[in-house]
């Protein structure tokens, strides 16, 4: 069971005229994220009017909806953004406890670390003090949760990254390769496409993370639960053939 | 009806009104930088608000119709041309097959639309038949019109549009005496943009707030479909902190750690982490879109109550002028 925050706690803003985003919190911390996620899951049972997309994030949640269809709700408050909130507010009230949602299957991802793939895993062993070999098994034995998805179509901000592996991130972003699996700060993630990106990259995934051509073209989304699995260079070659 | 391009000009892609089912999943609206213009140029054909139009950045594109045609040209900037007149814009052409046309530059203004009777057809992509470059996907393969490529109508038509195409088809160029207004749906003032307070607004000092509504900003030369870079007066924090990322929409304005302002466009990422001093109301974003780097704007702030009014108002306005073309053409053949 997961309590939610009561009515005080909730701050409900427009973000634009037929947006509002519901703050949860200020940090970054499991419980918040987890809140998020079940406040996502119970509005998309009882949806909001003229609603269309939620966006979830590490605190928040914003709601997507048509203005026009809203003001015609039966909703108190006199504008959409009144409505919206009032709604939002409403459903927190009612749902006081409710439960957590069922174990997610564990999404695996390859990924062949170090080498021409890896390039700045011997960075990353040595700012960390640790063996390459280690950075690897410490990356790979943890499974990760899908805090939020942002910066690109399909980026995944995972969280539950070792500690241990805490490395800053580059002073400029440079050019990274679709797969590229990064890690920086207390963060970790798998950059879908080709663009520029500051995390330290120490592997690649032949995995896609994002195509437009899947009915879900994200392969992570919000609460998944996502694992490293190290592959070597011949069956990453293997797995971009077949 | 379909056109072969000559010379695509800078960075033309096909766009409708924008791809709205995916944020969850990281992808951008993307979509007509100047909704309203590619909504007017919808319109003026009895086409669907959302059909696909051509998005022209600046003068420069041409092409030559391979068929009998009926098209509209909206947006700022660039007006249409044959060999020997100009095209009036914000109504509907009939350009007899084999004619060769050409956007002519017309300041002020960056962005013309170009419909089709029917709308342009290529194949949707989730959702949407708007390009989005950096994803690659979207509109026609993913990409900027090139030379030699042909854009054809779906011909699907609506009895509207096809009470248009019969009072003004045979065999010269034809257009009614009616265009539509497109200033009267924008604001008198084209620099002046109306913002509301973003939620980090109070992190900056009195000065810098005071400076955002007082100075002016220049359009950097940084700016593209994702966001414009805006030059002025730096901002400084009052409170010091991280704003976790949280969804940003087409429109925010967030302050870099620098101070720097961004403004947020139709292509831009669906999470960002930058405080948010702004938020440009929805219809101004159609001003924004024809800003070319080195034009001044200043912002002027109005409540999110007037901000969602003016929304509400702008989309009966279009409503209005749907129905309106509509009863001037029902009846006739």
């Amino acid at each position: 069971m997961i309590d939610l925050p009561g009515k005080s706690d909730l701050q409900v803003y427009p973000i634009n005229e037929g947006a509002v985003t519901i703050e949860f919190g200020k940090t970054i911390d499991e419980d918040i994220v987890n809140r998020v996620n079940a406040f996502d899951r119970l509005l998309n049972e009882k949806v909001l009017p003229g609603m269309y997309q939620t966006v979830p994030a590490y605190a928040s949640l914003t709601v997507f909806f048509d203005l026009l269809t809203i003001l015609d709700a039966p909703l108190p408050g006199k504008t959409g953004f009144d409505k919206a909130r009032a709604y939002l507010l409403g459903l927190n009230e009612q749902a006081s406890d409710f439960e957590e949602a069922g174990q997610s299957e564990i999404i695996t991802i390859p990924v062949c670390y170090g080498g021409v793939f890896g390039y700045d895993l011997e960075y990353v062993a040595s700012h960390t003090k640790l063996d390459s070999n280690d950075v690897i098994k410490l990356h790979s034995e943890v499974v990760y949760k899908v805090c939020m998805v942002g910066f690109t179509p399909g980026f995944a901000y995972l969280g539950g990254l070792n500690p241990a592996l805490e490395v800053p991130r580059k002073a400029t972003p440079v050019k990274v390769s679709p797969g590229a699996v990064g890690i920086a700060g207390s963060q970790t993630g798998v950059y879908p496409l080709e663009t520029p990106g500051g995390w330290q990259i120490i592997g690649r995934t032949p995995m896609r993370l994002f195509d437009a051509k899947r009915s879900q073209p994200s392969l992570l989304k919000a609460n998944d639960k996502v694992k490293f699995e190290p592959i070597s260079l011949s069956e990453f070659e293997k797995y971009s053939g077949g | 009806m379909k056109i072969r391009i000559k010379r695509a000009g800078l960075m033309a892609t096909i766009q409708d009104q924008g791809r709205h089912h995916y944020l969850s999943q990281g992808v951008p609206v993307s979509g007509a930088m100047d909704s309203l213009s590619a909504q007017i140029a919808n319109l003026c054909l009895g086409n669907d608000v959302n059909d696909a139009v051509i998005e022209f950045t600046q003068s420069g594109a041409s092409f030559v119709t391979e068929e009998d045609m009926l098209i509209c040209l909206s947006g700022a900037g660039a007006c249409l041309k044959t060999e020997i007149r100009r095209l009036p814009q914000h109504r509907p052409l009939f350009i007899p097959a084999g004619t060769g046309l050409y956007l002519e530059n017309a300041p002020p203004g960056n962005r013309s639309y170009l419909a089709v009777a029917g709308g342009w057809h290529v194949p949707e992509a989730l959702g949407s038949r708007s390009t989005y470059i950096t994803a690659r996907f979207g509109g026609l393969d993913g990409r900027f019109l090139k030379e030699k490529d042909v854009l054809k109508s779906t011909e699907k038509f609506t009895p509207t549009t096809m009470a248009i195409w019969n009072a003004l088809k045979g065999n010269a160029i034809n257009y009614p005496k009616w265009g539509v207004a497109r200033a009267l749906f924008l604001s008198r003032d084209f620099k002046s943009i109306r913002v509301m307070r973003g939620r980090e607004f109070n992190w900056f000092d009195d000065a810098s707030t005071g400076n955002f509504f007082a100075e002016e900003y220049i359009l950097g030369h940084n700016s593209n479909r994702m966001g414009y870079q805006l030059q002025g007066k730096p901002m400084h924090r009052a409170i010091q902190g991280e704003l976790l990322s949280t969804a940003v929409t087409p429109g925010t304005i967030q302050v870099t750690n620098n101070g720097d302002l961004i403004l947020l466009m139709a292509d831009c990422q669906t999470t960002g982490g930058y405080p948010r001093i702004a938020q440009v109301a929805a219809v101004d974003l159609p001003l924004c879109a024809q800003l070319q780097p080195g034009d001044a704007i200043n912002f002027k702030e109005i409540s999110w109550k007037e901000a969602e009014k003016l929304y509400i108002e702008h989309q009966l306005e279009l409503r209005k002028l749907a129905v309106t073309v509509q009863q001037r053409y029902s009846g006739s053949f």
